[in-house]
């Protein structure tokens, strides 16, 4: 798995693109003998939505904010759109919309105030119409607008700062966690925004947990695993790469004293079911059931989930 | 050019409340020192107060004393008063903090992730710091003159209106420096209240340098380390001018601090 993943990795790992949406080269962070992020490469296309992730402290949030340049690498660099983060950051950062992790605003303010600083920060004007769309879209009313933040709970502020990194309608989009506290509803009005997004051509870049949420929104995964790149594949090939449940029913009973091909571990074998796990492709399975009575096949879809929790897993260790 | 303004607008709103209550609060001081000084006046206690002064006090006002001990004098006082010279001393470090604070609740993030540049941050500090040392001394002046002129007796001399401006100058000055000396360390620093409860200390440590060097020796040599040092009110109340020579020192403090500010923000890294 590890070298598969890897050749993944250095299939993907492509020339670096002058316009690319992000570019990373070589970045790395050291706080002291702590080094969060290191030498870490990625290239995120245009018009695609990847998906970034890692356990707690690899170094996810660090990379996004090098990339506002709120923070200085120790080395490497790091573009975005063509616009180097740090020589450049003002350019970069005027076509990117961020919401952080934790939105870090004066609870006596209204939403409204809010929006309307942030939008008169972001130095271009807003469509008022536009906004409005977006706050129908996540179920958002003037009336909440209205509202003091001390008021609003935890998926409201959420949706504030969706609307926040939204209203501009930027080519670039930078999400740290953003469904987190969103109601199920809110999640798919989400979900439905970044694929019309996408449609339009913008690009994400969203930090994530919940692998479900990956799975259906990205195109592609990059996983963090203490600073470095450990997995950067899109969803589709990775779950090539995991096991697939197969439950094997038969019409009368069969002997169990079989041999598998390589990649099949076996969960259970009765006279009449057998159930495996197997990685990569069915084939060698198939021919092997050709000559047995087969009443019925059930192939459970691979899940990303199992993938990355093996990464995951892997870091912890 | 509008989103720096944006921010200046956002940040004067923001502290609106504060300096307005402390310029409220330290105008009805001056109008207070106002009614003490009449009713003393018109009990014709001046000298009897004098005697009740200890005699380091004495030593520490030296000559300056006699011109304390009067209308004007007392009148003056709301312009040394350590009562006000802390609240301002306080303030300047309280504003001067401000980006540091923004830092730590995360605010910082959502601006900076604007096309915004850094040194704005610091600018728009010195902004907010000079419009609100212009609205706490105004408001002083306002309640010293009003009060004259509403509740000062007939025929009682008044300080003179240079005497006054005099005092307002050197303090505005004087507060600037400290906001400068507030935002170089809070530039430099990821807390708040480390970044305030350092240059409080300091400010403490400078004021009772200054003040210890005038009535003992020794500290005298070490005395100009201290911006207090450079606020002269007694030397003033004796009629000397406004020091050209004290205003410029505090002013390369000011222009030191600020710079050092914008140098250590531009750097650092914007993380809570």
């Amino acid at each position: 798995m590890a070298r598969e993943s890897a050749s993944l990795y250095n299939a993907r790992v492509h020339a670096e693109s002058p316009e690319s949406p992000i570019s990373i080269r070589g970045l790395t962070k050291r706080y002291g003998r702590l080094t969060a992020v290191s030498n870490l490469d990625l290239e995120v296309d245009q018009g695609e939505i990847l998906g970034f992730l890692g356990l707690n402290g690899a170094g996810k949030s660090t990379t996004i904010r090098i990339l506002l340049d709120l923070l200085r690498p120790t080395a490497g660099r790091a573009s975005m759109l063509g616009h180097d983060c740090q020589k450049d950051g003002l350019r970069a950062r005027s076509l990117a919309g961020y919401l952080p992790g934790e939105l870090g605003i004066y609870s006596d303010l209204t939403g409204r105030t809010v929006l309307d600083f942030l939008a008169g920060l972001s130095g271009k004007p807003i469509d008022r119409e536009y906004r409005g769309e977006l706050q129908e879209r996540l179920g958002f009313s003037d009336d909440d607008l209205r509202r003091k933040l001390r008021e609003y709970s935890t998926g409201m502020k959420r949706k504030l700062g969706l609307l926040q990194a939204f209203q501009a309608d930027p080519p670039l989009l930078i999400l740290d966690e953003p469904t987190e506290g969103l109601d199920p509803l809110a999640q798919e009005s989400f979900y439905q925004l970044l694929a019309d997004l996408k449609l339009k051509g913008r690009t994400v870049f969203m930090s994530s947990h919940v692998l479900s949420e990956v799975a259906r929104v990205c195109d592609r995964v990059a996983v963090l695993r203490k600073g470095e790149l450990a997995l950067l594949a899109s969803v589709e090939e990775i779950k090539k790469f995991a096991a697939r449940r197969v439950r094997v029913f038969f019409a009368e009973e069969v002997g169990v004293d079989q041999v598998f091909p390589p990649g099949h571990q076996i969960e259970k074998l009765e006279p009449r079911l057998w159930s495996l796990r197997v990685e990569g492709l069915l084939g060698p399975l198939l021919t092997l059931l050709s000559t047995f009575p087969v009443a019925d096949i059930e192939v459970e879809e691979p899940r990303l989930e199992d993938v990355l929790i093996k990464y995951y897993r892997r870091e912890q260790e | 050019m509008r989103a720096p303004l944006v921010l200046i607008g956002y940040s004067l709103k923001r502290v609106r409340t504060l300096v307005i209550a402390m310029a409220v609060l330290l105008a009805m001081f001056q109008i207070l020192l106002i009614l003490v000084a009449g009713s003393i006046q018109r009990s014709g206690s001046f000298e009897q107060l004098g005697e009740l002064m200890p005699p380091f006090v004495r030593q520490i006002l030296g000559s300056s004393f006699v011109a304390l001990m009067s209308f004007s004098g007392i009148v003056s006082v709301g312009y040394f008063h350590l009562s006000v010279m802390g609240s301002l001393v306080g303030l300047s470090i309280a504003l001067g903090t401000m980006p540091t604070s923004e830092i730590e609740i995360g605010f910082m993030d959502l601006i900076l992730s604007r096309p915004f540049a850094r040194h704005w941050i610091i600018t728009r500090s010195i902004v907010v710091m000079v419009v609100s040392t212009a609205a706490v001394l105004g408001m002083m002046l306002i309640g010293t003159w009003a009060g004259l002129a509403w509740l000062a007796d007939n025929g009682v001399r008044w300080p003179s209106s240079t005497l006054i401006l005099s005092l307002a100058v050197n303090l505005a000055v004087l507060m600037l420096s400290w906001n400068a000396i507030a935002m170089a360390i809070g530039a430099g620093a990821r807390r708040r209240s480390v970044a305030g409860g350092l240059a409080g200390l300091l400010a403490l440590a400078m004021y009772l340098l200054d003040y210890i060097a005038r009535a003992w020796q020794p500290a005298e040599r070490v005395a100009w380390l201290s911006p207090f040092r450079y606020y002269s009110p007694f030397e003033m109340l004796m009629g000397n001018g406004l020091s050209g020579k004290n205003l410029a020192i505090l002013g390369c403090i000011t222009v030191v601090g600020f710079a050092l500010a914008y140098a250590l923000f531009s750097r650092r890294d914007v993380s809570h």
